[in-house]
């Protein structure tokens, strides 16, 4: 199995030579205190379930949502979906490859289509 | 298949509210060309060009009304990364203009970037598999825009989107 550390991505936000974003932004924005402040870097992970990209805290004491069933790390509120679930994979991309292959076999009669809905 | 840099130069920025039309040359679109196109992005950045503070609050999210009819693209530039590649039959479709503006989900955005464009930069990268991922060419998929969400001060940016054509 993978370590965990190969799914992250990296978010640099550099204001070395620039006055900044206050706090109260950036804390909105998802970002910790401090973050628009000179540089700040920090590992990423793309959520498995919904694909949102989550700036990883380092400052973060509870454990982060995780799938076990396909080893990628969750956001908060796809876990929260996950736990209630009991434990229901809904990996984005293999629901992506599910419904393309679906799609490969019904044959294409046209390429105006309603945009494929996941589940 | 074939990895794309999609550049945009010299972008003015205004603020734009979720679920409302996009204003033209003041956002970047990138979407499918088919039903079956699919694109994973696996980094964006984006530099200020502001001679005084001017805070942005850029958002790459999904779109609800994708952007439909008489496409433009000025000053944008779509390159292939590998000079020995091919390119495919049917390429992307970006577009910073359009009959039909794109509109920004209000649940589905996928990154925030926020960053004063008097000097800052940001710079966000994926894991290889860990791209985001558009598909097909309608709502909610098919497309994602880059533009400036509340908060966000008038200036001028510059950046990229590094994507490739599955």
């Amino acid at each position: 199995m993978a370590s965990l550390r190969s799914h992250e991505g990296v978010i640099l936000i550099d204001h070395r030579e620039s006055p900044g974003v206050p706090d109260e932004l950036m804390v909105k924005a998802g970002y910790p205190v401090g973050a628009g402040r000179k540089v700040f870097e920090s590992a990423t992970f793309t959520c498995a379930d919904c694909e949102r990209v989550v700036v990883m805290n380092p400052d973060r004491s509870r454990p982060r949502g995780f799938c076990r069933k396909c080893n990628h790390y969750l956001c908060d509120e796809c876990e929260a979906i996950r736990f209630a679930s009991g434990g229901v994979c809904r990996n984005f991309k293999q629901r992506v490859d599910e419904m393309l292959n679906r799609r490969a076999r019904e044959g294409v009669s046209s390429e105006v289509f309603q945009s494929p809905v996941i589940p | 298949m074939a990895r794309y840099s999609l550049a945009f130069n010299a972008q003015v920025t205004v603020a734009t509210n979720d679920t409302a039309a996009l204003t033209t040359l003041k956002y970047l679109a990138l979407g499918g060309n088919s039903a079956t196109m699919q694109l994973k992005v696996n980094e964006i950045q984006i530099g200020g060009e502001a001679s005084v503070a001017a805070v942005q609050c850029y958002i790459f999210a999904r779109d609800t009304t994708v952007a439909a009819t008489s496409l433009t693209s000025v000053g944008l530039n779509n390159s292939l990364l590998d000079a020995t590649a091919t390119a495919p039959g049917t390429l992307a479709l970006f577009s910073n203009s359009s009959t039909t503006f794109p509109q920004r989900s209000a649940t589905n955005k996928l990154i925030n970037h926020s960053f004063n464009a008097f000097g800052g930069l940001v710079r966000w990268q994926a894991r290889q598999g860990e791209e985001i991922t558009i598909i097909g060419n309608t709502q909610p998929l098919g497309e994602c825009s880059y533009s400036g969400g509340p908060n966000t001060v008038a200036s001028q940016v510059s950046g990229h989107i590094i994507y490739e054509l599955v």
